[in-house]
This record gives C-alpha cells, sequence and structure tokens, in this order.
C-alpha cells in the first residue's frame, strides 16, 4: 500500500534549514494497522501529511498504491488523495460554516467516483457513528468526541483504502477514547489500511506495529 | 457538470457564509448606490444649471434692452446685460426684425406685474403680452385648451393662457402663486379638510368642483379676458411660464399700458446664417434708435460666457465620481480579502479532500460573480428607487440615471471584486494544502 524510500524533508526557517525526516523508509501492506509514536516537534504530523499528499518530500521516492506520488502532477495528487486517503486531523479540520451533513459530504462532492445514494450513504455514516441526530448541526455547537466522529465520518465516506489519523484522541477522555478505537478496529477489519499517530502507549497497542519517530528516522 | 458543481459549491458557500456574504454584499450595494447616486446627482444639477442657463437652441438670438458691455477678452460680459435697464424696445423693432432675411421667427415678450381676479381670488401673475409662437420658443406644452393664433394677434382678441400655477391658484387650489413649485403634486391637488369644511360652511362649495377655466372670464385691470388654454408645468427655473398669463402682444398693447418690449428671441432659418443674422437683426434695430441702447447677444455667446460654469461642474461630476468609486472600491477590496484570509484553512480542508485548485477557484469565481451580481443588482435597484423616489417629491432639479455611471461601478465592482476575492482565493488555493491547513 505504502512504500517510503530515503525519504527527506527540511523546513526553512530563517537563514538556515532545518531537516524535519532524514531517510526515512516504510513499507505498509494493504490492511496494515500501522501506529506511529514520537516526542512533539518530531515531525510525525510532517510525515502524515507526506503521506497524504498534503505536502511534497524534498528527496527519496514515495509510492501510494502503487503509483509514484513523487512523480505526479498536481491535480492527479489531489484526484489520488480524493479516492485513496481519509484524514482524521489533529484539531479536526471541520468547515464551520457547514453542517455536520455537509462537512461529511464534501469528500463526495469533488469524487469522481459515481456514489450513488451519496445522500444515504452520508446518512447511514453518521448513524454508524451516533450522531444522526447532530446532523443539522454545526460544528461549533459540538463536543469533541462528536466532532472526532464527524472527522471520522468524513473519512471514511469514500471509501478509501488508507486513513491517515493524527492524535485522533489527543483531546479526548478515556471512554470517547474506547469508542473511537473501537470504530478504528471496525474499519480495520473491514479492510482498510490504518497509519495513527499518537502519544498515547495504549492507543498505540491497539495497532499490529509501533513505530517510533527518533531524530528524523523511523525505529 | 463540472461547472455545475462549481457553481453549486459557489451557492453552498455563499448560503454556508451568509453572514459574512451579507456583509461584502453591502459593501457591494452601497458601493453601487454611492456611485449610482451622486452621479446622477452631480449631473441632475449639472444637466439643471445648463438647461436654466442656456434654454435657447443654438440658432436663437436674443434681443435684451441695455448695452451688454464687452469685457477685456472680448466676451460680453453677460451680468452688465442682465441688470434691470429701462428699456427702449419696441413691438415696431420686431416688425422690422421680421422683415431681416433668414429669420425664422420673432418672438416679442411684452411684461408686467399684475393681479388676475377670478371668482374673487386675487392672484398676483407676470402678464406677457407675446406671439403665437411663445410656447414653442419657451418649449412650454399645453394641458389644456390651445395657445392663442396668428389671427387672434390681428384681431387684438381678449383671449389669454394661465401658466400652471396661475391657473390653480384662480381655482383656489393654490392660496397663492409661490416663487418655484416646491411643493408636491397631491398637495396641490387635494384640498385640506379643513379647508373644504370651511367652504362648505360658506356656501362655495361650486368652486371645489371647478377643474378647469378653459372658456371662462378672467378679470385683469378691469379688462376680462377669456381663457383659452393652460400650460402645462415647466421646470426650466431661468425662464419657468407657472406664473406667466400670456395674451397676444396686440391686445396687450390695446388694453394695457405696457409699451416697451423686455426681451425678443429672433429664430435664425439655420444654425449657419446664425452670425449674418445676428448683425442684421443689430442693424434693423440700429436703423431704428438713436442711440445703441440694446443688445444682440448670440446663443454661442451664451455659452462661451458659461463654459467656465460647465467645465467647473464637469469636474465636480468627475471628482465626486472617482470619490465614489474610490469609497465604493476600497469597501469591497476590504470584504473581498477579509473573506477570502479567513477562509485560507477552509480551502486547505478541501484540497486535502480531494479538490483541485480548478475546482476551488470555480468556486471562488462563482461566488465572487453571484455576489457583485446580487449586490451590484440590488445597489442598481435602490440606486433606482431612489432616483424615482427623488423625481417625485423635489422638484427643483430631475435626476436621470446615468447609464454610463452604471456600466462604471459595475465594471468597477466586478474588477475590484474579482482582483481582491479571486486572487487571494488563488494563492490560497495554490498553497500547500499542509500550509493551508495550519492558517489561523
Ligand atoms: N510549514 C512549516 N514550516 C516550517 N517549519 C515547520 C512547518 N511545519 C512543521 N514545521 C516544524 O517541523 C517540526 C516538526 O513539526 P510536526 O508538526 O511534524 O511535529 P509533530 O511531531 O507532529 O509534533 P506534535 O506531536 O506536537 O504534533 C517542528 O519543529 C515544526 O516547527
Ligand atoms: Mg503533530
Amino acid at each position: 500500500m505504502i512504500e517510503l524510500r530515503d525519504v527527506r524533508k527540511f523546513y526553512r526557517s530563517g537563514s538556515g534549514k532545518a531537516e524535519i525526516l532524514r531517510g526515512v523508509n516504510l513499507r505498509v501492506e494493504p490492511g496494515e494497522y500501522v501506529a506511529i509514536m514520537g516526542k512533539s516537534g518530531s515531525g510525525k504530523s510532517t510525515m502524515l501529511n507526506l503521506l497524504g499528499t498534503l505536502d511534497l518530500l524534498d528527496s527519496g521516492t514515495y509510492e501510494l498504491a502503487g503509483k509514484s506520488v513523487h512523480k505526479m502532477s498536481r491535480g492527479r495528487r489531489a484526484r489520488l488523495r480524493n479516492e485513496e486517503v481519509g484524514f482524521v486531523f489533529q484539531h479536526f479540520q471541520l468547515i464551520p460554516n457547514l453542517s455536520v451533513y455537509q462537512n461529511v459530504l464534501l469528500p463526495l462532492t469533488y469524487g469522481r467516483k459515481r456514489l450513488r445514494r451519496k445522500k444515504s450513504r452520508v446518512l447511514a455514516l453518521l448513524d454508524e457513528m451516533g450522531i444522526s441526530n447532530k446532523k443539522n448541526q454545526k460544528p461549533d455547537r459540538l463536543s469533541g468526541g462528536e466532532k472526532q466522529r464527524v472527522a471520522i465520518a468524513r473519512a471514511l465516506v469514500n471509501e478509501p483504502r488508507l486513513i491517515l489519523a493524527d492524535e485522533p484522541t489527543g483531546s479526548l477522555d478515556e471512554e470517547t477514547t474506547e469508542s473511537i478505537l473501537k470504530l478504528f478496529d471496525r474499519v480495520h477489519k473491514n479492510g482498510a489500511t490504518i497509519i495513527v499517530i499518537t502519544h498515547d502507549i495504549e492507543v498505540a497497542e491497539r495497532a499490529e506495529r509501533i513505530l517510533y519517530l527518533q531524530n528524523g528516522v523511523l525505529v | 457538470m463540472k461547472l455545475f458543481t462549481a457553481f453549486k459549491l459557489a451557492c453552498y458557500g455563499l448560503w454556508s457564509n451568509r453572514f459574512r456574504v451579507l456583509s461584502a454584499m453591502m459593501g457591494v450595494v452601497i458601493g453601487m448606490f454611492a456611485v449610482i447616486v451622486l452621479t446622477a446627482i452631480a449631473i441632475g444639477v449639472k444637466d439643471t444649471l445648463m438647461k436654466q442657463m442656456g434654454s435657447l437652441g443654438a440658432e436663437q438670438i436674443l434681443v435684451l434692452p441695455g448695452r451688454v458691455l464687452d469685457t477685456a477678452n472680448g466676451q460680453k460680459d453677460l451680468l452688465s446685460g442682465l441688470t434691470n435697464v429701462p428699456s427702449t424696445l419696441t413691438y415696431e423693432d420686431a416688425k422690422a426684425i421680421q422683415d431681416v432675411p433668414n429669420v425664422k421667427s420673432v418672438t416679442p415678450q411684452l411684461e408686467t406685474i399684475t393681479i388676475a381676479q377670478y371668482d374673487e381670488r386675487n392672484v398676483q401673475s407676470v402678464l406677457v403680452g407675446t406671439s403665437d409662437q411663445y410656447s414653442r420658443i419657451q418649449h412650454a406644452d399645453l394641458s389644456e385648451g390651445r395657445f392663442f393664433t396668428k389671427e387672434e394677434q390681428e384681431e387684438e382678441a381678449r383671449v389669454i393662457v394661465l401658466g400652471n400655477n396661475i391657473h390653480e391658484a384662480l381655482l383656489g387650489k393654490q392660496e397663492v402663486p409661490v416663487e418655484d413649485e416646491g411643493s408636491s403634486d397631491d398637495a396641490q391637488q387635494t384640498k385640506p379638510i379643513w379647508k373644504k369644511v370651511l367652504d362648505k360652511l360658506l356656501g362655495e362649495s361650486a368652486s371645489a368642483e371647478e377643474t378647469s377655466l378653459v372658456g371662462k372670464q378672467v378679470t385683469i385691470n378691469e379688462e376680462t379676458y377669456e381663457v383659452i388654454g393652460v400650460l402645462a408645468p415647466n421646470a426650466t427655473l431661468g425662464s419657468s411660464t407657472d406664473n406667466n398669463i400670456m395674451l397676444p402682444i396686440e391686445t396687450a398693447l390695446a388694453t394695457t399700458d405696457m409699451k416697451n418690449l423686455t426681451k425678443m428671441i429672433v429664430e435664425s432659418a439655420s444654425i449657419q446664417a446664425v452670425d449674418e443674422v445676428d448683425g442684421a437683426v443689430f442693424n434693423a434695430i440700429k436703423a431704428q434708435h438713436s442711440e445703441i441702447d440694446f443688445s444682440v447677444v448670440k446663443q454661442d455667446q451664451m455659452l462661451g460666457a458659461l463654459g467656465k460654469v460647465t467645465s467647473i461642474l464637469q469636474m465636480m461630476l468627475f471628482g465626486i465620481t472617482v470619490t465614489a468609486l474610490l469609497i465604493s472600491g476600497t469597501g469591497i477590496m476590504n470584504v473581498m480579502v477579509m473573506s477570502v484570509r479567513e477562509r485560507t484553512r477552509e480551502i486547505g480542508i478541501r484540497k486535502a479532500l480531494g479538490a483541485t485548485t480548478s475546482e476551488i477557484m470555480g468556486q471562488f469565481f462563482f461566488e465572487t460573480l453571484l455576489l457583485c451580481c446580487i449586490g451590484g443588482a440590488v445597489g442598481i435597484g435602490l440606486g433606482y428607487a431612489f432616483i424615482e423616489v427623488w423625481n417625485n417629491n423635489i422638484e427643483i432639479f430631475a435626476l436621470v440615471l446615468p447609464m454610463w455611471a452604471v456600466k462604471l461601478a459595475l465594471y468597477t465592482t466586478f474588477g475590484i471584486g474579482s482582483l481582491f476575492g479571486i486572487y487571494p482565493a488563488l494563492k490560497a488555493a495554490r498553497m500547500k494544502p499542509s500550509n493551508a491547513l495550519r492558517f489561523e
């Protein structure tokens, strides 16, 4: 599913440049559930952005679902992102002016996949997440757990093969964390590949494999 | 299909941001409104002043009593001619001019202030002895009846045509003729209730039912005349006919003690002949006068003297338009830049979910287009409504909806809207999504 080879990424900061990723190698098989841990500022989000094609690597190669991302045009990357990747961001990243329903619908609006019954699919997902009663609310009226469910529903709506989650339980209590993790387990059982970033060892232990990001490399 | 999606997204986008959109639209609306109304007022002022000062056609020549002095640069100093000097012009002069080649018509005017009397009502008015050409020259239409004819002039017929205010006042619809027609239409047409009651008590209800004086006898200086026509309200400020009573000049000479003309308007057969006629008219009058106690003024001289005023007005119009455009443009710009900045993160999210740059741009393009269209339409509508209300209530000068100002305002709105709405959106859409997502 994923193949990173000797990936480097640096940010220009003022005068010099800070190398965040210094030769990352990673291979994830389809259907795998991987957790990535690391100190704050170690570059976990940076790596997730690369995996999700939201950012470009500075050297190395990246193949996603058999396609070379580092050679792709902007538009093709957008399509790939739409069809293959579902994001659960560190800070939910819901659009504040759209209702829960509209937020979840967004990936379907941009998709080229001719999904039938888009509406019923969204409603079914909201139901599955236990938030169908909030479908017409604006995100700022929701609790953290509810927002995260909306974000997960949005990540799943297009039936992507890869789910990327950045601290999905970062700001949630134990009970809510558990219910979110159960959702992930279910998605994983249905065959999706999941990469989750977390500080929390208990969250990481739900995955099949745990990797650590240290000094710009994965160990 | 893709275009339709972008359009749909734009509608959603506008609707879901409706409060911000509303404020942006207010910017557009106020901008459009300001440009339209301010230019309409500026044009209205300019046109009215121009019309007032130059209500004569280019082929018309004015003969005034007194000598118009030449200023140093060779222009006629019109102010010196417009002051009151005892007139020595006579109807004989007018007849003499009639024989000058290429003269199409001569309209002499004898004027005096008198009291007209009808049904116990006394109304002060300007009595004008003139020719049958008067209504045409003054651009005054008849609202009722007809103007007097050449034959009636020759017969010294005792017929008069009333100005609009005089007609209303003699009917009792207006207490006294006012200097300018400041009051609105319905105030003139409906009597206040207390007045009707008073009329009833005094047994004067009959007069309230009269709506026209055509065919009735009006007394002026103990002589009676038959009303044959009424002129429609005539708004040209300088030469309004509203407070005038017109009668054939022959009748006026026979029945009143008026003798000397206040002015004559000579019409040349063609514009090309104006210069020649101007000189010939001067010579024709000079032949009858012992000294030059009159002036012959061509319309272009009049306009020449007014040229400076015109250019000042033009500058005023230009200044007002530019200011209005600047103010509205700045407003629209601010609102646009603000709303795109606020939405950078949203753009990042949309891109993360798989939107392409062109899909984002399509949405923003249609959003801007819709915003400017709706705002523009509302702005034009409000401007139009303002002009309508103004024209129905304020009669000092009329406003016209200037099409070029509408276009100018629309172009500026679209130009500024797209520059400051679409360009920042393009920048945000071109950003790496990871950066746009970090945007606060
Ligand atoms: N767009 C950017 N420009 C410059 N520096 C950046 C940018 N994005 C991230 N960085 C820097 O790169 C480093 C890694 O950031 P990153 O967000 O990947 O850390 P992280 O491991 O996700 O941390 P956390 O656990 O706190 O979320 C940080 O020092 C950050 O300041
Ligand atoms: Mg992070």
